[in-house]
């Protein structure tokens, strides 16, 4: 467990180690302004480089490497991602049959008949007939 | 197997410090008689402490195996 936290501390030191590399040469003004690379920007770049990368690779592994040993010793606890239940179909809604339907709508349909066919007679209630409060609105 | 990878990182990084150290001889950016120049500094310290971190921690890990690994020996023992 410790080698690999060691390891994981070189790894990290090792990456701030080559991103310095790699802006030294602009930092410290070996390199002059407007012109090609020289010979010692390139190399310090590229080695900065290559050790920023391969220090990021091995901060990884042994990152994963101490997880692996954290959860074979128990002391981290995998969580199991529990499946998600199918949702049940809902139950169809009860569909009233076209007859009853029919038999429900029948007596509106007979009042608004008759109201239109005596458009100017009241209601014996004294209120308006339904044509003419739908077109008071 | 992930452990093996970063051992493998660390001894890279060793490589790597060597080769900083050796660079501005190598490369030529560093004359022959003349006192160091920065980019020389600079790779020598960088250089070097990079080789010597990862040579620390591979001898830690070396050492911390070796260690496990009598351990082990003296549970099948008893």
């Amino acid at each position: 467990m410790i080698r690999k936290f060691v390891g994981a501390v070189a790894a990290a030191l090792a990456v701030m180690a080559g991103m310095w590399l790699m802006i030294a040469p602009f930092a410290l003004g070996t390199q002059p302004e407007n012109a090609d690379w020289t010979d010692p920007t390139a190399t310090e770049f590229f080695t900065g480089l290559g050790v920023a990368v391969v220090g990021l690779i091995g901060v990884i592994c042994f990152v994963l490497a101490i997880y692996e040993e954290l959860v074979v010793r128990g002391l981290v606890v995998v969580r199991q991602r529990q499946a998600e239940p199918e949702p049940e179909p809902a139950p169809p809604a009860p569909q009233a049959s076209s007859a009853e339907l029919a038999s429900l709508l029948a007596p509106l349909v007979e009042a608004l008949r008759e109201d239109l066919n005596n458009p100017g007679e009241h209601r014996r209630n004294g209120k308006a007939s339904l044509v003419g409060m739908e077109d008071n609105r | 197997m992930k452990a093996k990878l970063g051992v493998s990182a660390l001894v890279l990084l060793f490589l790597a410090g060597l080769w900083l150290v050796a660079a501005p001889f190598a490369v030529g950016y560093q004359p022959r008689g003349a006192g160091y120049v920065d980019a020389t500094v600079n790779d020598l310290w960088l250089g070097g402490s990079i080789a010597a971190v990862s040579f620390v921690s591979l001898v830690v890990y070396a050492a911390d195996a070796l260690r496990e690994l009598a351990r082990r020996g003296k549970h099948a023992d008893a």
